[in-house]
């Protein structure tokens, strides 16, 4: 059965998927996948997602779930885009009225999601793949793990990913990480 | 003595099967389908939906050649993805993978358990579910035999990750991982947008159950499916990698379209009809009284002593002693003495609560004793809208830029509460009288209340 903590859920994907909108991003499933992987792994918000390795990086089938349930709720809006894009999601004017009924909620996890939405907002799918697979390989050998074995890892699941940009994404996330704990997350 | 041998088919008109592979279909686990209901207790609602696994799976093996066949037909291949795709160019390789998608197709429902999907979470063991059973036997002993004779020789591990796709492999331990090769393999058998075990089902179910709703002209759409890089995602990718991944040319789009909403309205009118749904929930109380420890076994050999057959026997049984565990619904289904639909989800409702179904069930329950209703919700899963269409002119586009019907696809949700039949219309009366009342916005948080947890 539904509780309301199916609710706060909602309320924090929908306020996601506004905030990443309002930082630039395309929104589409893809992006808000990735930034909810980073909320939930590297700012602690407690959604409760499994991720798996696909095809732009870590993704759940339990969240595409839930996406599709804000969807045939009404609290997210499927905006098909002109030839030859992949549609954006936009939070509904229902979910801002539920946003309204969770002040509690959603102002103790709205500064990570302001921080995660500034952070990712001006990524592509490509750049989103490439960071947040990076957190994921950093998540599977622990933060301890050497850059140069992480980058081997991250490279081996994504071929396409140069070695130099691998690099690069690693040091990217460990710098969130650190940011992180300065918001408290 | 003949190579190749046909099945009459009512779908497909005839199915061949190799030598090699009537060995996996002469095989108990494969068997074993023969006697798992593809639809569970629907027959009940709709007489003629008697068929099964078998015949099913069947279809999914000749359905996935086909489309094989077309996609990877070398004037169906772009060449830039050749070189991403050697498997494409080695024609050994491709004969090969044909062998190991026709073993895959064959055998992926080979895990189900007694009236297929009904009840499977609860009655199954954490981390365990049909497709982990299928898992198993296709490693089973006995399949590995099967497999062992083949030419050439399929390795159990790729059958497996074919036939459960990225989404199975990723629930078995340790996880399995599929490359794009693979993954393009899985979703011609299992993928969301036109796999064959998709396209099956509808063309099937809509065949038995007397329904026109699940038509559609799969000979186009097979026909122009191809193996195409991926639409952009965002204005961002245009210089992103090419990832190649199944869809279409833009003369099978309406195909696609039609593919599309035979499934809605397959769901809406058959999959999600309320009498078929409480059967399924009456079965499962039945199975959570009647199974030792209320769960099915996960041993590979038990599984395959149980299908539809056992349990029948036992709702008999059951429904004519009252002293037997799970009588109450084994009387349900045998009489037919089902809980009727109360409630049933509507947008008005929706846009007071998402959780409107679950409010009205505590009411009623409340008031009236919770025994006397059930509550039945689902969510969509999958999302099939998302693939590439080749246009006329060679670019790629996302299908939800060409198609409105695809972009404004519903998304499917159940939530229904049925009630005793008896209480019926008492609890339609007090309903009726309190639905506003007890469908209500959600609470609002206050300062007295801890963030993230259920008041």
């Amino acid at each position: 059965m539904i509780t309301l903590d199916t609710h706060r859920k909602a309320a924090i994907i929908t306020k996601m998927a506004r905030l990443l909108r309002a930082a630039g991003s395309w929104c589409g499933e893809t992006h808000l996948q990735k930034a909810i992987y980073v909320l939930q792994t590297l700012t602690d918000v407690p959604l409760g997602y499994e991720f798996i390795l696909y095809q732009y990086g870590p993704f759940s089938f339990d969240l595409r779930t839930e996406i599709n349930a804000c969807e045939a709720d009404g609290f997210l809006a499927l905006e098909p885009q002109p030839v030859p894009y992949g549609p954006k999601l936009a939070a509904t004017a229902r979910a801002e009225a539920l946003h309204a009924r969770l002040p509690k909620t959603l102002g103790l996890y709205e500064p990570r999601m302001r921080f995660v939405a500034q952070s990712l907002g001006a990524l592509g799918v490509t750049g989103l793949e490439r960071l947040a697979t990076a957190l994921y390989v950093t998540e599977e050998l622990g933060p301890a793990a050497r850059l140069d074995r992480r980058a081997r890892l991250l490279r081996q699941y994504k071929p396409h990913i140069s070695l130099a940009s691998a690099f690069d994404a690693l040091r990217e996330i460990d710098g969130l990480a650190k940011k992180c704990a300065a918001i408290g997350a | 003595m003949k190579e190749f041998h046909e099945i009459r088919d009512p779908i497909h008109v005839f199915v061949k099967l190799a030598d090699d592979e009537r060995e996996v279909v002469n095989s108990r686990p494969f068997q074993r389908l023969r006697y798992i209901h593809q639809l569970a207790l629907t027959y009940l609602v709709y007489p003629g939906a008697t068929h099964r696994r078998f015949e099913h799976s069947l279809g999914v093996m000749e359905l996935a050649t086909r489309i094989f066949d077309v996609v990877t037909a070398p004037g169906n291949v772009p060449p830039e993805l050749r070189e991403l795709l050697p498997e494409l160019t080695n024609s050994d390789h491709l004969r090969s993978w044909r062998k190991i998608l026709r073993a895959a197709a064959l055998t992926h429902d080979l895990g189900h358990l007694p009236f297929s999907h009904a009840a499977e979470k609860e009655l199954l063991l954490p981390d365990c579910t049909h497709e982990t059973l299928s898992a198993a036997h296709i490693g089973s002993p006995e399949m590995r035999r099967c497999w062992g004779a083949m030419k050439p020789e399929p390795r159990p591990a790729d059958i497996v990750k074919l036939a459960l796709g990225p989404a199975g492999a990723a629930e078995l331990r340790p996880r399995r991982r599929l490359s794009a090769w693979e993954t393009i393999l899985a979703d011609i058998i299992v993928g969301d947008a036109f796999g064959a075990d998709r396209m099956d089902y509808l063309l099937r179910d809509s065949h038995h159950a007397g329904v026109a709703y699940g038509k559609f002209d799969h000979y186009r759409l097979v026909d122009t499916m191809r193996i195409l890089p991926a639409a952009p995602v965002d204005e961002k990718e245009k210089d992103g990698p090419t990832r190649p991944v199944l869809g279409i040319e833009e003369g099978g789009l309406h195909s696609a379209e039609a593919l599309l909403l035979a499934r809605y309205f397959m769901y809406t009118q058959l999959y999600f009809h309320p009498v078929r749904r409480i059967y399924d929930l009456h079965l499962k109380e039945f199975l959570s009284a009647w199974l030792p420890q209320g769960r099915f076994s996960v041993d590979p050999a038990e599984h395959l002593l149980l299908t539809d057959n056992e349990v029948t026997a036992a709702i008999s049984k059951a429904a004519g002693d009252p002293a037997a565990p799970g009588h109450d619904p084994a009387r349900r289904i045998v009489r037919r003495e089902h809980y009727r639909l109360l409630y049933e989800r509507s947008p008005q409702d929706v846009a007071v609560n998402r959780a409107a179904g679950g409010l009205v069930f505590a009411a009623l329950g409340r008031q009236f004793g919770r025994a006397n209703f059930r509550h039945d919700r689902y969510t969509e899963t999958s999302k099939p809208t998302e693939f590439p269409v080749r246009m006329r002119d060679g670019r790629i586009s996302a299908a939800t830029a060409l198609s409105t019907p695809i972009a404004n696809l519903p998304r499917l949700a159940v939530d229904s509460v049925y009630v005793e039949p008896r209480l019926r219309d008492r609890a339609q009366a007090w309903l009726d009288r309190r639905r506003a009342e007890i469908i209500r916005p959600p609470a609002q948080e206050t300062d007295h209340d801890h963030a993230g947890h259920t008041p």
